[in-house]
């Protein structure tokens, strides 16, 4: 985050109060490190146990963004997060996501490796870390750079969700166009269709959706397993896309040549 | 669970939440109904007295407990059981062990029976539905329940659905729900008290979902559960270690556990390994329109280590049938020259199936140095290596 040029302005770890690394300052405390740095926004690296105390410590230390990178949160501490999030106005981007970049601003709030991603006007929202750079850096390497490219988490519930991003950079001069990387599971694409046709979205939509080859009526470890009828299936998400207009790619390879038959 | 007998917007949210392959939740821990009964009693929710044995033989000593007549169940994870025969009623001892020798030899959707439920027979005027389950849209729990559940499954009525605050399902908010559901007397102030005792299990216990069905309405009015069915939230566990001895029983799917793998079995010939639930996915696709089929879905996760990618390529190597394996890597949090070690040790090891890679993403050039040499053939985009990994051999 420091090599990209980000304001990263102090650490926290409790017992390290005093310390330097790379020239930050570590304080015990968030509320410490906000008192005295003014940072207004807080990534979370700890692990999933201590996750919540984390968040709530940042929340009422009055951060008003947090990037949530921990995965394998107990979803009854993510409710937790939500609750809490929603009553003091914080916006949570994840958890489990690999964080935000906004390349003009050198601003990287993530762990994402930042040569895939350049300045530019498409806002990338991805349900999938790892997908998000291989879209990116095909975006990229077209000349499609990006205005902020995110994860949105890959947990079945999350800080802040796709339509909520949407409605974000809905009337944004800086973003052009959008790419949704989406996948199977859950109903998060239905919603953002609706989302885009009740409220005639009108910047340009790209979507993608792993899963097609996914086995139905096979478990997958979850319950969740077997697809019932035409429901999260990838075929009912791409059919909501394509009848809100959204132009779906096959493959992530696909994004750039549609994107550049729409924009030029 | 009843499919069909819910209205299409209960099924909506039921498989938003539940029932929808979700990458990024690809293990869980789903209890058999004696261990969902068990956690049922220590919450005070009623279920029939029961027994539960591993052996026919043990059948006579279960029934001195239970009673006749009684009703032998397989203990399995698969749906269907009773359309399957895993399902007895019995009326003696003779033919109580006929039964259960016979349900101990099924194989359920390919599931051996792990144990016998044996159960006392109630004889009921009703079958309700009732569950706590995680709506992902709603990002909350909420309680569905409907008037008829179990078997009756073409003439449900009265479907409702109540949101639970964070704070937990309230009195009123069960009682409200009976009202819904033309619930009285003793029937009424029963399903009170097993939605609220059923929630706090599921709160306390940390379940993704927490299903009776059916519900029994005994000729009393009260109410009994007659099955379980329990999932917990397996991010949840590391507060829960009474539950640890639940993992997998498959070896390989119990390693991948371990080594915190999202791992799936799938019928094909092409081992597909990478990092991030959405690539593997993207990958499984690629193979499946390049007309292959996978063998497995294996994401070894964000930071991997040497150590893990090793531990992964050992893994499907095992696999009897992974005749390729593609490792689709794209290097974020993760070192691509780890992986790329991890390959070199493992495929230097002995010989294996042959291994396709496309890595990319930081020091991807260093990472192609460390495999100069190697059997494995690296190719530089994703498409490349599917092409090459399906239309061989």
């Amino acid at each position: 985050m420091l090599q990209y040029g980000t304001n990263v302005a102090a650490g926290v770890t409790p017992g390290k109060m005093g310390e330097k690394v790379e020239g930050v300052p570590v304080f015990d405390k968030v509320s410490q490190a906000v008192e005295k740095t003014g940072a207004r926004s807080s990534i979370i690296f700890v692990p999933a146990a201590y996750f919540y105390s984390a968040v709530e410590e940042a929340v009422l230390a009055g951060v008003k963004l947090v990037v949530a990178i921990t995965e394998h949160v107990p979803i009854r501490d993510e409710l937790k997060m939500i609750d809490l999030a929603g009553k003091h106005g914080v916006t949570v981007v994840g958890p489990n996501t690999p964080g935000l970049i906004i390349p003009a601003r050198k601003v990287k709030m993530g762990i994402m490796p930042a040569p895939s991603f350049r300045p530019g006007k498409i806002a990338l929202f991805s349900r999938s870390g790892t997908l998000m750079y291989e879209i990116a850096n095909q975006l990229s390497t077209n000349g499609f750079g990006q205005a902020v490219a995110l994860g949105i988490g890959g947990d079945p519930i999350n800080g802040t969700t796709m339509v909520e991003y949407f409605d974000w950079i809905r009337t944004r001069d800086d973003v052009d166009a959008v790419v949704a990387v989406g996948e199977i599971g859950g109903d998060s694409e239905e919603r953002l269709a609706h989302y885009i046709s009740d409220t005639k979205f009108s910047k340009p939509v790209f979507a993608y959706i792993a899963g097609r080859a996914a086995p139905k009526e096979k478990r997958m470890g979850h319950a969740g397993a077997i697809i019932y009828g035409n429901f999260g299936t990838a075929e009912s998400k791409i059919s909501a896309y394509r009848s809100a207009g959204v132009q779906v790619a096959m493959t992530p390879m696909e994004i750039p040549a549609l994107v550049r038959k729409t924009l030029g | 669970m009843d499919w069909l007998s819910l209205d299409p917007v209960v099924r909506t949210r039921l498989s938003s939440a539940i029932f929808m392959p979700s990458a990024e939740r690809v293990k869980c821990v789903r209890l058999l109904e004696y261990q969902g009964k068990e956690l049922f009693k220590k919450y005070g929710i009623p279920v029939p007295n029961s027994q539960v044995v591993t052996d026919p033989a043990g059948i006579a000593a279960a029934l001195k407990v239970v009673g006749l007549p009684a009703v032998i169940k397989a203990q399995v994870l698969a749906g269907g059981r009773g359309k399957a025969g895993g399902i007895a009623v019995v009326k003696s001892e003779q033919e109580a062990v006929r039964e259960s020798m016979r349900i101990m030899g099924l194989r359920i959707s390919g599931e051996k029976p792990n144990a016998l439920l044996v159960e006392q027979a109630s004889t009921h005027s009703g079958e309700m539905y009732l569950s706590i389950t995680l709506d992902r849209s709603r990002r909350s729990f909420v309680l569905l329940a409907t008037k008829a559940g179990g078997i009756e499954v073409e003439s449900a009525t009265g479907q409702t659905v109540e949101p639970i605050p964070i704070t937990g399902l309230t009195r009123a908010a069960a009682e409200s729900v009976a009202s819904r559901l033309d619930l009285s007397g003793g029937s009424r102030d029963d399903f009170v008290k097993i939605a609220m005792d059923l929630e706090r299990l599921l709160r306390e216990e940390e379940c993704e979902l927490a299903e009776i069905n059916p519900l029994a309405i005994l000729s009393d009015g009260s109410l009994l559960a007659l099955d379980s069915k329990v999932i917990l939230d397996d991010n949840a566990l590391f507060r829960h270690p009474e539950f640890s001895q639940l993992m997998p029983e498959d070896p390989l799917e119990g390693d991948a556990a371990k080594e915190g793998f999202a791992f799936v079995r799938l019928d094909g010939n092409i081992a597909v390994v990478g990092n991030g639930a959405g690539l593997v996915l993207s990958t499984l696709d690629l193979v499946a329109d390049a007309g292959g089929k996978p063998a497995c879905f294996l994401d070894l996760g964000g930071g991997s280590q040497q150590s893990r990618v090793e531990a992964a390529l050992r893994l499907v190597k095992k696999l009897p049938n992974a005749q390729r394996i593609l490792v689709n890597i794209f290097g974020g949090i993760t070192r691509t020259t780890d992986v790329a070690a991890g390959l070199r040790n493992v495929v230097n090891e002995g010989p294996m199936q042959p291994v396709y890679a496309r890595i990319s993403g930081a020091e991807e050039e260093e990472a192609k140095k460390l495999l100069e040499g190697t059997s494995v053939k690296l190719y530089h985009t994703a498409p490349e290596a599917v092409t090459a990994v399906v239309n061989t051999g």
